[in-house]
């Protein structure tokens, strides 16, 4: 396989490489706080690679929801919770070979997937943006053909708030 | 296409900047300027000039888990601002009528949040 190094390939390979440490480093810290910036630094890394393919509105959204609220949730979700205890080390080997396997089984799958996969070649005609950028191709599709759906996001938007406000809400005194 | 790339060398140009400008403030040019005399008052943890208490570690109120979820949901709203916002030249006074009944919605849900007095922080 010929791989041509340009500078979008050397960036893959970067952005690749930094999302890669943080996965580790999110499996291999001990304390969940550390863990919480690690998935971060992959939410980041993420986005970099989606802005990388040409999806900046999908590398946003990413930075905004995934980056920014996921983030500070599993914050707020860990500085609730009592979590001094540290897990023992893992000591079944078996359990580790199969789940090595079980990796390995995986790995393979995709590999074969992503092999065997024919992408659809985009031309002029069939250019879905029509010329625009992404985010206002987004926006006209979004704002004049999917007018309804958007507007019942809103309605989704205000059930999940109502929810969480009813479930999070500390219990009244005498109830 | 590769003139839409150059412009992401300035923002990787930024990132670096932002980086490394407060490294070399803070770890290289710092400690040459400033005087290093450590009593043990001055090594304690700022608390709001109070002598600090125990561990940083602490279990913090369940209810505070509310103001991340409300955050979450009006990061989603803003989410949909910026493809509004983008093609908002392109569409004119309908979208802005869409928009405004969108941001109302979220608001009745801010508004029912307040009377359920979630945002206060006694």
């Amino acid at each position: 396989m010929q791989i041509l190094w340009t500078p979008e390939m050397i960036a893959f390979f970067l952005i690749s490489l930094a999302i890669l440490a943080c996965a580790v480093m999110l499996l291999s810290f001990q304390k969940v706080i550390y863990m919480a910036l690690a998935i971060g630094g992959v939410f980041i890394g993420c986005a970099a690679l989606y802005i990388l393919l040409g999806a900046e509105f999908v590398g946003i959204s990413q930075v905004l929801i995934y980056a920014g609220a996921i983030t500070i949730l599993l914050m707020f979700a860990i500085m609730l919770t009592n979590h001094e205890a540290v897990e023992p080390e893992a000591r079944w080997t078996v359990r580790r070979v199969f789940s090595a396997l079980g990796c390995l089984a995986l790995a393979a799958v995709l590999w074969f997937v992503i092999r065997s996969v024919q992408w659809p070649q985009g031309d002029a005609a069939t250019d879905i943006n029509q010329g625009h950028p992404n985010a206002v191709a987004i926006g006209l599709m979004l704002f004049k053909t999917y007018t309804i759906p958007f507007e019942l996001v809103s309605l989704l938007l205000i059930v999940a708030l109502v929810g969480a406000v009813i479930l999070a809400r500390p219990p009244k005194e005498g109830e | 296409m590769f003139r839409y790339w150059n412009g992401y060398v300035y923002v990787v140009i930024f990132m670096l900047l932002g980086v490394l400008l407060p490294l070399a403030a803070l770890w290289v040019l710092g400690p040459l300027l400033r005087p290093n005399r450590p009593t043990a008052g001055k090594l304690t943890t700022y608390e709001s000039g109070v002598e600090p208490i125990g561990d940083a570690h602490v279990r913090y109120n369940a209810r505070y888990y509310l103001f991340a979820l409300l955050f979450v949901i009006f990061d989603v709203e803003t989410l949909f601002l910026y493809p509004w916002a983008a093609s908002y030249h392109q569409m004119g006074r309908f979208a802005l009528v869409e928009m405004l009944l969108f941001i109302f919605m979220l608001a009745i849900g801010l508004v029912y949040a307040w009377r359920k007095k979630v945002l206060e922080w006694t």
